[in-house]
């Protein structure tokens, strides 16, 4: 077929760029290393597809997600559209759900604002060990209902739970303070060093291992209780 | 050089046309600009129509100088006696001929067995005036199609093909004695002008001394050209014989009256400098786009007139929406021709996006059906020119500002474009005006979405 537009052979050709086209490349691109991180924290923690639920492998796994995400700039939105990406079955290979979380924990702690919200109440995904290191100074409002081990190891951070959490809330916590909403699940508080947890409403059980801390119901301490 | 000067020559005879024929036989006042020059658009758009070749429908009230200005215009451009244009001239009428249009039997061989055509003195002159075209009735005006649109006449087994010629047409408006132009026809015109009443003050000289004509007759010299015109002869003698006597005539004005006019080796040669004039990017871009605005519909692939589009369409804001048929081809040839004719007058280099707007409005007039809502907002408002050439007017001034909001995108755009046929991989620029849309159907996209 004829080139209809060979009169405009010599007009030089101009990659056309709108501001959204440039926000919407520099967030894709973000968003391409988070998940370039994320699997790489997968295949090198969890290496038979099973992830276990150990002191060491937590804390090894924790800081592996710190390596991994060294010189990333990112901020809250970024956080929160990774979650979608989690919550999308279709993004990753394969989800594990310990792994994820202790990844999104990393990036809260990294971020550089003080104060972060993470709206999970629509996905279909439940998020563990979410809050999981949460330093002093910053804050973390969660809303949705979360898994287990939300607030695990927090230390001296400030987490709102807008919802629910599961077992194991505020697990090895050694300062800082957990205020949920909704029900804790089993074990709230187990290995409890430090810091209070403030639940509103109801708590499937306490931690029995428990070296500290105080854990209130409605504004009523309840751990440790009068007798102890 | 040399050639330039020659043309320089050309150029300022037929500038010198143009000042006779407004200040003694025209008399009209000025209502366009072009480039700073003041011009009457009837004249000047004659004037164009006989340079190159085109085909002119002059509408206005009936005394208004529609027959006459086209008349003028062709003795001088062509160098014929008013008398011998009067003699070919082909008034519209329901008992028109064929026979009177294009020509007849010579009876007095077909008495001796002998088929042989007389050609009417219309088919035979390069000037051709039908006065009144309207009055024609639709079955009628299929007879002047082809010798309209190529210059081809034919009766019997006998045909002649105009080497040079253009046409002038004049329109009344309604009443009861006229008809509607067909499609077809109105088509092949390449510019609608209006004839304008000139106003009171220039109206009381019309008539006068000096302004009625007289100066273009020279009977013996009429009947000089009657004598050749009925002469049987093969086409190409008579031609060239008509031809002599075309140069006496202009021998003749210039002896007479001091008016320089042109040969036809001269308009050959305008007709030459003028097809070598290039188009800029600005012109070639803003055609297409003009183009894509009144032949793209995103419902039905193309404008179609026995098709109405959706109401709420996304292209609800260009005049695809507007209009109710789909251009015709011959509007970017006419919107060519016609601008590079100016632009050789005006004597610039290149054709440009000037030359383009002045012409557009009067080449897209009498082709736009626009929609009854449309003309409906449009009708009352103040205006100097009839409906539908300042319909035409608004629009090109509505497809230009568009244009220019957006010029440097299209041209991107059809760069890219160029690019991409010639096998680069690149996207192709997407837009929302249709010439964006039709770039990419070009390119082989399946595009439906908005």
């Amino acid at each position: 077929m004829k080139n209809p537009f060979l009169d405009f052979q010599s007009v030089p050709c101009r990659k056309k760029e709108i501001p959204l086209e440039r926000i919407v490349r520099a967030r894709k691109e973000i968003m391409d290393r988070l998940s370039e991180g994320y699997l790489r924290l997968v295949e090198e923690e969890v290496k038979d597809l099973v992830w276990l639920v150990e002191h060491s492998h937590v804390v090894r796994t924790y800081s592996a997600a710190v390596s991994a995400i060294q010189d990333l700039q990112y901020d809250q939105d970024d956080i929160e559209e990774f979650c979608a990406e989690l919550d999308n079955a279709n993004a990753f290979p394969y989800m594990i759900s310990g792994p994820a979380g202790i990844y999104l924990s990393a990036l809260i702690n990294n971020a550089a604002e003080e104060h972060i919200l993470l709206r999970l109440s629509e996905y279909e995904r439940t998020f563990h060990f979410l809050g999981y290191r949460l330093p002093e100074g910053k804050t973390l409002v969660l809303q949705g209902n979360l898994g287990d081990f939300i607030g695990a190891g927090l230390c001296g951070g400030r987490l709102m739970v807008e919802g629910t959490a599961g077992n194991w809330c505020g697990a090895g916590m050694t300062g800082g303070e957990i205020l949920v909403t909704g029900y804790t699940g089993q074990k709230t508080g187990e290995w409890m060093r430090g810091g209070e947890i403030h639940v509103d409403g109801p708590i499937g059980g306490f931690g029995r291992a428990r070296f500290g801390g105080k854990i209130y119901q409605r504004g009523k301490l309840v751990v440790p209780h009068e007798s102890e | 050089m040399i050639e330039e000067k020659r043309n320089n020559d050309l150029r300022k005879v037929v500038w010198e046309l143009y000042a006779y024929i407004q200040d003694n036989l025209y008399l009209n006042r000025p209502d366009m600009q072009i480039k700073g020059r003041e011009f009457n658009s009837a004249l000047l758009m004659s004037l164009l129509t006989g340079l190159c070749e085109g085909k002119e429908l002059i509408i206005g009230e009936p005394g208004l100088g529609k027959t006459t200005s086209a008349e003028y215009v062709c003795a001088l451009l062509y160098r014929f006696p008013l008398g011998t244009i009067w003699g070919s001239e082909v008034s519209g009428h329901p008992e028109q001929t064929e026979e009177k249009i294009i020509g007849r039997p010579d009876l007095g061989k077909l008495n001796k067995g002998e088929e042989v055509v007389v050609w009417s003195h219309f088919a035979l002159l390069p000037v051709k005036i039908v006065d009144e075209i309207n009055r024609l009735p639709e079955t009628k005006q299929s007879m002047i199609l082809d010798g309209v649109d190529r210059g081809n006449w034919e009766y019997l087994n006998a045909a002649i093909i105009n080497e040079e010629y253009c046409l002038f047409a004049t329109a009344n408006y309604q009443d009861r004695g006229t008809n509607t132009i067909v499609a077809p026809l109105i088509d092949r015109f390449d510019v609608m002008v209006e004839s304008k009443h000139p106003g009171a003050n220039l109206a009381y000289f019309i008539g006068g001394h000096g302004s009625n004509g007289v100066r273009l007759r020279s009977e013996e010299l009429e009947a000089e050209f009657h004598s050749v015109l009925s002469e049987n002869i093969p086409y190409p003698v008579r031609m060239k014989r008509l031809d002599e006597l075309c140069d006496r005539f202009g021998e003749w004005l210039e002896a007479q009256e001091g008016i320089r006019t042109l040969s036809v080796a001269d308009r050959r040669e305008i007709r030459s400098s003028k097809r070598s004039l290039p188009f800029d990017l600005d012109f070639n871009a803003f055609l297409r786009f003009v183009v894509s605005e009144l032949s793209f519909c995103h419902h039905f692939g193309q404008k179609r007139s026995n098709e109405a589009c959706d109401a709420g369409c996304h292209f609800t804001g260009y005049l695809c929406n507007a209009v109710r048929n789909c251009v015709s081809n011959r509007l970017p040839i006419s919107a060519r021709n016609f601008s590079q004719a100016l632009a050789w007058l005006l004597g610039d280099e290149e054709v440009d996006l000037e030359h383009l707007k002045a012409v557009l409005p009067f080449t897209l007039a009498h082709r736009t059906q626009w929609k009854e809502e449309v003309v409906a907002q449009r009708e009352k408002e103040q205006r100097s020119d009839p409906l539908e050439i300042y319909m035409a007017k608004q629009a090109v001034k509505e497809m230009h500002r568009r244009y220019m909001e957006q010029a440097g995108e299209v041209k991107n755009a059809l760069a890219v474009a160029c690019r991409i046929v010639e096998g680069e991989s690149m996207r192709p620029v997407e837009g929302d005006h249709p010439i964006y849309w039709e770039i990419r159907r070009d390119l082989g996209e399946e595009v439906t979405e908005v």
